[in-house]
């Protein structure tokens, strides 16, 4: 059986935020991609230090994957639904059988076995999501919101990304839109919500880890790096932290962009001046973490030079930290004054 | 970031890829408004991506050589080399993690059954035959 959804597809900074905003928009509901991630309180900030990925601390710029569509949609009052299987031929079955009746679905899917990824981007990263809106006898057809164009995979294939295995496997994990029976559209007490949440997520964890002073404690643990891991096993951490910054689409530094996108967009539709400055302070912190990228890249050609050590890269964010809770502090006491 | 300082340093994307794989910043025009800018990638991600690998490149030539010395099985070498641990593999074959520590040493590797030796070469995404050379 052939079959293809009159499906917009559009490319996106974030993977979850794409898919989102392609699954919003298929039912009408049209909202921009700085929207969702304000909606979905979609920036955050952890370094776990005994959540490893490779052998290595996660340093992680999003929420927990899934987070963000089960926030905008509760938001905005839509109904939905999750699977998970242990089976993945029911996983397929149960893909074909919702396909069918019409339903986008969006995927989680692990990219090391994601056949369209360069070979350098194939590591065992298991929250990357992806939209199923067609199939044409045994390909899917496919809208992956970090590709400029629709693209197919085969059956075989996509049952192997959706048993992806590592750190946080999907397991078949699939969402989709259930009824909009009780949409509410956007309003102004939804934006002060998740604002509040974010500054909340940012601000007030009561562990280290977490939010803009989980950044000054990745510097903290960086400065001892060296000791812990030797030379090598301290660039390789870095690698990998800079890799979580600038990767295609899992954040880092283009999240705080996005985030001042939205922080912009919200200013002028509910006509509140402060939130553009904040928005302009935001952006300058992802030039930041951009200055910060670019003097750690240096640690990984050989060449002598103006290396700069780990700890003046872990000085670079304690200011971060510092610039990021000074700002959503203020974000936080706008909306709690107004 | 301004809409001209979006980075456009290629690195790993082909450009004859039908998807068209692109990064996507929000970058500030004249006006101080935010604009959408496609873009294929940046150096210092880039070089951190080419370390990542270039570190694991030179850890698979050491293990490749204590394969040739004898120490360890291929099996050893093209796990190395495709970013696999014996708790991941093991989750995709079904294998036991004792299993496949087993098997990365030469005397039981050279006893494996076909069964579990090509379970083996599907999760690497490799042939049998790859997986029993080092070349």
């Amino acid at each position: 059986m052939n079959m293809q959804l009159d499906f917009e597809h559009r490319h996106a900074a974030h993977c979850e935020n794409g898919v989102v905003r392609n699954l919003l928009n298929f039912y009408g509901i049209q909202l921009s991609e700085p929207m969702i991630l304000g909606l979905g309180s979609g920036i955050f900030f952890s370094h776990m230090p005994f959540y490893k990925l490779h052998g290595m601390p996660l340093t992680s710029f999003r929420p927990f994957p899934g987070t963000i569509f089960n926030r905008v949609t509760k938001t905005l009052g839509i109904d939905i639904q999750w699977h998970k299987f242990k089976d993945p031929d029911k996983a397929m079955q149960k893909l074909d059988e919702i396909l069918f009746k019409g339903i986008p679905v969006g995927l989680r899917v692990g990219v090391y076995n994601l056949s369209y990824f360069p070979q350098e981007y194939r590591f065992h990263f298991n929250a990357h999501n992806l939209c199923v809106i067609g199939k044409e006898e045994d390909e899917y057809i496919i809208s992956d919101p970090i590709g400029m164009n629709k693209h197919r995979i085969s059956s075989a294939d996509l049952k192997k990304v959706r048993y992806a295995w590592g750190t946080s496997p999907p397991k078949g994990r699939m969402y989709y839109i259930k009824s909009l029976k009780d949409y509410r559209p956007l309003d102004e007490k939804m934006i002060d919500k998740a604002t509040l949440k974010t500054c909340s997520d940012m601000l007030h964890i009561p562990f280290p880890m977490f939010g803009a002073q989980g950044v000054a404690y990745l510097g903290r643990r960086m400065r001892k790096w060296e000791d812990m891991y030797g030379k090598r096993g301290a660039a390789l951490n870095l690698a990998q932290v800079i890799r979580m910054l600038e990767e295609i689409g899992t954040g880092g530094a283009g999240f705080r962009f996005m985030y001042a996108a939205f922080l912009q967009e919200a200013s002028e539709m509910l006509n509140r001046p402060l939130w553009n400055q904040l928005s302009m302070e935001l952006s300058e912190t992802g030039d930041m973490w951009r200055d910060f990228s670019y003097h750690g890249a240096r640690f990984f050609k050989n060449r002598e030079g103006k290396i700069q050590s780990y700890d003046d890269l872990a000085t670079k964010l304690q200011i971060i930290s510092d610039r990021e809770t000074d700002i959503f502090t203020r974000l936080e006491k706008s909306i709690k004054r107004g | 970031m301004k809409v001209n300082e979006v980075p456009q340093d290629n690195a790993f994307l082909q450009s004859d890829n039908q998807i068209g794989l692109r990064d996507r910043y929000y970058a500030l025009d004249e006006d101080g408004k935010f604009q959408e800018v496609p873009s294929v990638g940046w150096k210092p991600k880039n070089a951190a991506i080419q370390f990542a690998w270039n570190n694991r490149a030179e850890e698979a030539e050491k293990v490749r050589q204590q394969v040739i010395t004898g120490k360890y099985s291929p099996l050893a070498y093209h796990m190395e080399r495709l970013l696999m641990t014996s708790s991941i593999l093991s989750q995709y074959t079904g294998l036991s993690r004792y299993k496949i520590t087993k098997y990365c040493k030469p005397r039981h590797f050279i006893k494996m059954k076909p069964e579990d030796l090509s379970r083996l070469a599907a999760a690497l995404n490799i042939s049998v035959e790859e997986l029993t050379t080092i070349d």
